[in-house]
């Protein structure tokens, strides 16, 4: 079960994809990292795993050349064991104020890319008989109600329903599909909200407490690991306990 | 064509089926050959490999003539 694993990462550049990165490079298994921005932690992570890391700033609102600039270009001769989807806009608003250029990015980036993706990731198991796994990361807003959510939840509610479905479609070849149901963690995402917005949206947890990053990093490893062998359609909240 | 019937034949082994030995250019994937969608995932996946063509982009297909047209249409060189 520590066999190296081949992992592909989206979003890595900062919060929790980044720590989802660290975590899996930790482990001595191999990220392949895509983000839109290069931060100064990629910079580091890049020298410090010379030959785990390899990373590919691509922005996947160029959803038309995805195939041809990722799988072709970089991923041709590698063999995927998992795929981490977490790259994600936040547009958050009351509905009422609904900007359909803002919401029709947030579905490229967060929908449209993370189903073309999966179909890419898939092929690439079939096509090296791999019984690989897709984890998700998913929002606790799809399953409670925030104000100015409602948008951004409906991309992740698409995710999990989509996940449950590949699941059963794929579960013949020990293909996986999971979903990590985030709470509300302390990362850029979440910057906009106000002290007083964040103290409410923390109380109504269990644990009284913002979800830890490392605890989503962990989670999603196991989800990817062997470990998670019999574990496929869920969805795993993480969260701090929302009630 | 015998690089795409060696495809299918390796699909067929791997399900625990026997392999074709006379190929026909009607037969149907699912009738004759007796691919699942699934396996016509895998068969797509194998042909793509071999040629950089996704045969089913345009459209199903659903017999071994056509996967020939496809390859030959889309560029495909035997």
């Amino acid at each position: 079960m520590n066999n190296q694993k081949v992992i592909l990462v989206t979003g890595v550049s900062k919060g929790l994809g980044l720590a989802i990165c660290k975590n899996l490079l930790l482990s001595d298994w191999k990220v392949y990292g895509v983000s839109r921005s290069i931060t100064a932690e990629i910079e580091k992570l890049k020298s410090s795993y010379k030959t785990s890391f390899v990373y590919i700033q691509y922005d996947l609102l160029e959803i038309n050349d995805l195939k041809q600039d990722l799988f072709v270009k970089y991923f041709k001769n590698v063999s995927f064991d998992g795929f981490v989807n977490n790259a994600a806009l936040a547009y958050d608003d009351i509905v009422t104020n609904l900007d359909l250029s803002a919401l029709s990015k947030m579905y490229t980036v967060n929908v449209f890319a993370p189903f073309l993706l999966t179909k890419l990731v898939l092929r690439n198991f079939i096509l090296n008989k791999k019984s690989g796994a897709v984890v998700h990361i998913s929002s606790v807003s799809v399953h409670t109600g925030y104000k100015g959510l409602s948008m951004y939840a409906s991309t992740k509610g698409a995710l999990e329903a989509f996940s449950k479905n590949v699941a059963r479609e794929w579960g013949p070849k020990n293909i996986r599909s999971n979903c990590i149901v985030a709470g509300f963690m302390e990362t850029n995402m979440s910057s906009s909200l106000s002290l007083s917005q964040k103290t409410r949206i923390y109380n109504r947890t269990a644990l009284k407490l913002p979800t830890s990053k490392d605890s989503v990093a962990n989670s999603v490893k196991f989800l990817l690991s062997d470990s998670s062998s019999s574990i496929t359609g869920q969805n795993i909240f993480v969260d701090s306990g929302t009630i | 064509m015998k690089k795409i019937e060696n495809i299918i034949n390796r699909i067929r082994i791997n399900k625990g089926d026997n392999e074709i030995s006379e190929f026909q250019k009607n037969m149907s994937l699912r009738d004759d050959i007796g691919f699942d969608s699934l396996d016509l995932a895998e068969l797509t996946v194998l042909i793509e490999d071999e040629y950089n063509i996704d045969i089913f982009e345009s459209g199903i297909v659903s017999t071994l003539e056509e996967i020939h047209e496809r390859l030959l249409i889309d560029g495909g060189n035997n």
